[in-house]
């Protein structure tokens, strides 16, 4: 009964747009209880649906558009997943939007803006085909670029909106040509199609990706991986994502940490089957993921502005997740599972973290942790939940994240024993550091003397409210649900007879149930595993399986032992020296702004274009002025025909008639038509 | 003879008679604009009721001695004018409510009638009469608020259509001397592959008669004078309306009575299309006064909708290719079903672009002195008319061909039939055109949402918004709602191709 409904859980935020914008400005706090209502009635349509489709039912919904297209919804257990985590995440942020932006002139644009992007984000995660998951995914980037931008007149706001625009764009390019790709592929196939059935639907590009020759299938997937890359801010695409920050605190944790940033990963997870398929498509994802990880840490360590901070470790973090379906190539299906359940936890603790900061931001006044210290005195609140965030965060034991990340370690390593072990070092190194700047930023936000004259009071309760419910599910969510939620997920692509046998025979992948296990002996296989949802036994030693926790201890006691200021006093005048040139490498963001902007871009790009640009003034441009000389001519020839003279329009028409004839003519003589 | 025997003609006969009821009634009261403009209102309103009750008529119904055909073609014409007519007739009801506002509604409805006679003939007799109907009535409305500016706008109108009508009626003539008959089929049926040169003449003289009407490079002359000096409903009317009309009367005459010329006319429309898309663009680029960028947009609009000319001269008798969503058909039918969608679609939009430059002269002659009509009036509309601003930047989207929106499906069918028949550079061509369209397009919108108002905020006339807000809505349902549209136009397609 509730899946009748399922077309709501988009419509509802849209209607919610439709009315904040025409009519917010009439209504109190900008409309924005409105937008809490949407969502909030997509998670009680999303909570009605799981309840009559869980655990082995899908919902799949289509009608026809136009051509060859369709519009349709199919809820299975991946967008399932999704649904209830972005109406659930994105309805808190909405609470807690209506006191973050309470008494901003443009509040009724904000909770418009911010309906549209629900609206966008929950049509990508449940659409039925690839190409209405494109029209929502640009959706979804245009709305992150008007909530980026929303402070429209700070001119560093719009610069970072137009960067997130059009980094974005580069990836989203590649996403276009890796469906255009697929669909001619697809065309090509004359796949009977049934009735109701349409090209990119998703169930039809499952049950027909063997038929694609592989290295069509590689190009296919890395065009994908493209869009992925630049939504879910990948290296090296990732430069938008920190300065994305300059939006409201409320759209970096909706937008920019919770939601909108996975969709990369999820279009991968979506499309995994056809990257199993593609021969090195999942490297390639892989080493993305797992560099992205590492580098993005690195820059977590030294960042001082706290949303920074928070915006590096959310790269590092998608990194992880990309990491976490690259090294699929090893164990099948099942890192969809752990890569999502990763991304749901991470959801809850990003979204609580930025909130946090939102409210310590919203109290103080600026995001510098150098003018913050001992704010925990006066936000107890605050202090609390962003704690446990920041365990979730840093992988504590029983904490959320420490479930989900350390699988992605766990599989890493058996990616490890089978093919390669650069991942499974690239995600333990990240992993230490995620430890490290996250109670860095912990302890000096909330430890120590206060730096700064700011505010001392406590966030109000609508803001507080949200924080306690998602710290709930920071430190809950994973102990409550880990096992059902991979072998709800495992079940995924079973719903449409995919073959990962016969698909990892295309990509290439060593699977163990011909092969034998090529890992220690007393491993139960991988595949069975993915089957039955066992995730309790693998076969690796005790000392990996111990390693994460130790990781995580270690992180945050050496965040202690420098920041705490029970331990050592924090001293912001020794941090800021660049004198060190590491830290001032780190500091500067591995010199990206340097290389990409300063060498690339205005040295080998706009050299490169200095070089065109004779050759263009030369000759494209002589030909152009020419023409353009000759058209303004021509123009200015009509004008002395309008002052009046109606006789020359005869003319010209007795002529054109006169030169038809006669080209025509002629064309008949040579024996053109 | 039975009354309902003529059922499927009860449109025209009433438009025709209130057309009369209304001039007749018009010198009997005073000051009766409101109740005559409520009364075309109504009347239009029961003439598309009518015409849809049959519009997907199945066989042709046949009438006058073989003259008149009601099918699936004409009936789609006939509700794109009437469409038309009727939000020309809404929006005119804020302007022409005084005296001779009688007149004005009966030119209106006569000049309907006309077009929907040309819809229908298949007789060139027949064709001739109403397209001299909608050309006499026109050029009356052309002038009809009788300033300066509209008269000279009328008299270039008139002197230009009157030669086109000439040289139409000329090569009218020619094919009757050879075929010995009026009727499209005779002529069919007539052999005039014997290629002689008064064949050609023949071809010629009346593709440049309808070219007038469609507004074709080198037949466009009189068209931006006209569409800039007018009063902006007429345009609305002329751009959309009248200009339809010479496609409905082409596509008739070239595929139905002289198809056997198709590769003559298949090389003419090849030229003009590409001629007149690239020049009524550039053109367009250079322009200041929005009616004038309108109307080179409009003579562009046209280069495109005359691409599935050049398919179906390209592609004729060829074997059905698969198009879209199983759909098997032959690529001819595509393009006229893609020039059909594009007629309908660009209708909706002009019209609407026009009634929108109407709403902004309309208020801002009020307290300038200035052209009207001019680009710097536009600025920051969106702050001073928000409702007129965000249907302008629609219907500029729309006729960008930016989805969804009607502009885009009938590029989309128009140029996939284009390439399906192999006229890859015409696509591209055409594609192209439609980038550099942008140019101006977003220039408009650029004035509208990003300047700073160049006045107070104003109150928008209620006939305006009422015929915009339709027009938007429609242009946008059939964008995002296309499938049911693009099966009518192959359907009204098939009534010109052989079974």
């Amino acid at each position: 009964m509730y899946a009748d409904y399922a077309y709501l859980i988009v419509g509802l935020p849209v209607l919610a747009f439709l009315l904040c914008l025409f009519l917010g400005w009439h209504l109190p706090r900008g409309g924005g209880f409105i937008t809490v209502l949407a969502t909030f009635g997509g998670l009680i349509i999303s909570l009605g649906i799981f309840n009559e489709i869980y655990p082995d039912k899908i919902v799949h919904q289509s009608m026809p558009w136009f051509a060859n297209f369709n519009v349709g919804i199919l809820i299975d257990p991946l967008a399932l997943v999704m649904l209830l985590m972005v109406t659930f995440v994105v309805t808190l942020i909405h609470i807690y939007g209506n006191g973050y932006m309470n008494g901003d002139p443009g509040a009724a644009r904000y909770f418009a803006e911010a309906a549209l992007f629900s609206a966008a984000m929950l049509g990508l995660v449940y659409s039925d085909n690839l190409l209405q998951l494109f029209i929502f995914w640009e959706l979804v980037g245009l709305c992150s670029y008007l909530l980026i931008g929303f402070w429209y007149r700070k001119p560093s706001a719009a610069a970072a909106a137009k960067k997130a625009f059009l980094t974005t764009r580069v990836g989203d390019v590649l996403f276009l040509a890796g469906i255009i790709l697929l669909y001619n592929n697809l065309a090509s196939l004359n796949i009977a199609l049934k009735p109701g059935e349409f090209l990119l639907q998703f169930p039809v590009i499952y049950a027909h990706i063997a038929e694609i020759p592989p290295a069509q299938l590689t190009l296919i997937a890395l065009g994908l991986l493209g869009g992925a890359v630049g939504k879910s801010g990948q290296f090296p695409l990732h430069v938008w994502l920190p300065d994305a920050m300059e939006g409201p605190t409320t759209v970096s944790a909706m937008i920019h940490a919770a939601t909108m940033v996975t969709a990369g990963v999820y279009l991968v997870a979506r499309m995994f089957p056809l990257f199993y398929a593609a021969p090195h498509a999942l490297t390639a994802v892989a080493a993305v993921g797992a560099f992205t990880a590492l580098f993005a840490a690195t820059m977590g360590l030294t960042a001082f502005d706290i949303k920074r901070v928070l915006a590096f470790s959310t790269v590092s973090q998608l990194g992880f997740m990309m990491a976490g379906l690259g090294v699929g190539a090893a164990v099948g299906a099942m890192a969809v599972g752990v890569s999502i359940f990763h991304l749901i936890g991470h959801s809850f603790f990003k979204a609580l973290l930025f909130l946090c900061a939102g409210s310590v931001i919203h109290a103080v006044n600026t995001n510098d942790l150098r003018e913050m210290g001992g704010v925990g005195r006066y936000m107890k609140w605050t202090m609390y939940t962003m704690l446990i965030g920041s365990l979730s965060l840093a992988g504590f034991p029983f904490f959320t994240g420490f479930f989900s990340k350390d699988e992605i370690i766990v599989i890493a390593y058996e990616y490890g024993t089978m093919i390669n072990f650069l991942p499974y070092i690239f995600l333990v190194l990240a992993a230490v550091l995620t430890a490290i700047y996250t109670f860095r930023m912990w302890f000096s936000v909330f430890t120590g003397k206060e730096r700064s004259d700011y505010g001392k009071h406590e966030s109000p309760w609508i803001m507080l409210g949200p924080l306690v419910i998602l710290a709930v599910f920071a430190f809950g969510f994973g102990i409550a649900s880990q096992d059902s939620f991979y072998s709800y997920l495992d079940s995924n692509f079973e719903h449409y007879g995919v073959n990962f046998q016969e698909l990892g025979i295309i990509g290439g992948h060593v699977l163990e149930g011909e092969h034998g296990a090529p890992e220690a002996a007393g491993g139960e296989h991988v595949a069975s595993e993915a089957e039955h949802g066992e995730n309790e036994a693998h076969g690796e030693p005790w000392y990996i399986q111990i390693l994460p926790i130790i990781i995580a201890l270690g992180g945050i006691l050496i965040a202690g032992l420098f920041y705490w200021d029970k331990i050592k006093r924090f001293d912001p005048s020794q941090v800021t020296g660049d004198t060190d040139p590491i830290r001032k490498m780190l500091l500067k963001g591995y010199y990206q702004h340097e290389i990409l902007t300063a060498w690339f871009a205005e040295g080998v790009v706009y050299g490169t274009a200095l070089i065109c640009n004779m050759i263009d003034i030369k000759l494209v441009d002589g030909w152009l002025n020419w023409l353009s000389a000759w058209v303004m001519g021509f123009a200015k020839n009509i004008r002395k025909v309008q002052t009046g003279v109606v006789q020359n329009y005869v003319t010209a028409l007795v002529l054109g008639i006169v030169v038809l004839v006669v080209v025509i003519s002629l064309a008949k003589e040579v024996g053109l038509v | 003879m039975e009354f309902a025997h003529y059922a499927p003609l009860w449109a025209e006969a009433l438009l025709t008679l209130l057309a009369l009821i209304i001039v007749l009634l018009g010198s009997l009261m005073k000051n009766s604009g409101k109740l005559m403009g409520g009364l075309s209102a109504a009347g239009l309103v029961a003439a598309l009721g009518l015409v849809s009750s049959n519009l997907t008529i199945s066989k042709p119904a046949l009438f006058f001695f073989d003259t008149i055909s009601v099918d699936g073609l004409s009936q789609f014409f006939k509700a794109v004018f009437l469409v038309v007519s009727l939000l020309v007739v809404i929006a005119s009801l804020s302007k022409y409510t005084g005296k001779g506002a009688d007149e004005y509604y009966a030119l209106l409805l006569l000049a309907t009638v006309g077009m929907m006679v040309v819809a229908s003939s298949i007789d060139l007799v027949t064709l001739f009469v109403g397209f001299e109907l909608a050309s006499l009535s026109t050029y009356a409305l052309a002038a009809f608020d009788k300033s300066r500016k509209n008269l000279e706008a009328a008299m270039k109108y008139f002197i230009f259509g009157s030669v086109s009508s000439a040289l139409m009626l000329f090569g009218f003539s020619l094919l009757y001397g050879m075929a010995g008959s009026t009727r499209l089929a005779d002529i069919a049926a007539a052999s005039l592959a014997n290629f002689g040169p008064a064949t050609l003449v023949a071809l010629i003289f009346v593709i440049a008669g309808f070219g007038f009407k469609m507004a074709l490079v080198p037949f466009h002359m009189w068209a931006p004078d006209t569409y800039e000096g007018a009063p902006a409903v007429v345009s609305a009317l002329l751009a959309a309306g009248s200009k339809k009309m010479g496609f409905a009367a082409a596509f008739r005459v070239l595929l139905l009575a002289l198809i056997a010329l198709r590769l003559e006319w298949y090389l003419a429309f090849a030229i003009l299309a590409a001629l007149t898309m690239t020049l009524g663009n550039l053109a367009a680029c250079w322009q200041n006064n929005v009616r004038r960028i309108l109307a080179y947009s409009s003579i562009a609009q046209a280069g495109y909708i005359a691409i599935g000319f050049v398919v179906v001269g390209a592609a004729y008798g060829a074997a059905p290719v698969l198009a879209f969503s199983g759909i098997v058909v032959p690529a001819a039918q595509l393009g006229i079903a893609g020039a059909l969608l594009l007629i309908l679609g660009h209708a909706l939009m002009k019209t609407g672009a026009f009634i929108g430059t109407s709403q902004v002269a309309s208020m801002v002659a009020a307290g300038s002195d200035g052209d009207p009509d001019d680009i710097s009036n536009y600025a920051g509309l969106a702050r001073r008319a928000p409702i007129t601003a965000f249907c302008m930047l629609i219907f500029m989207f729309a006729l960008a061909g930016i989805p969804p929106t009607a502009g885009y499906i009938g590029k989309f069918v128009l140029f996939s039939s284009a390439i399906y028949s192999g006229l890859v550079w015409l696509a591209v061509l055409a594609i192209l055109n439609s980038a550099l369209s942008l140019v101006y397009y977003l220039r408009i919108i650029s004035y509208m949402y990003l300047k700073e108002p160049a006045g107070p905020k104003m109150a928008e006339q209620k006939g305006y918004v009422v015929a915009l807000v339709l027009t938007t809505i429609a242009v946008v349902w059939i964008g995002v709602f296309p499938q049911s549209f693009i099966d009518w136009a192959l359907q009204a397609a098939a009534v010109l191709l052989p079974q």
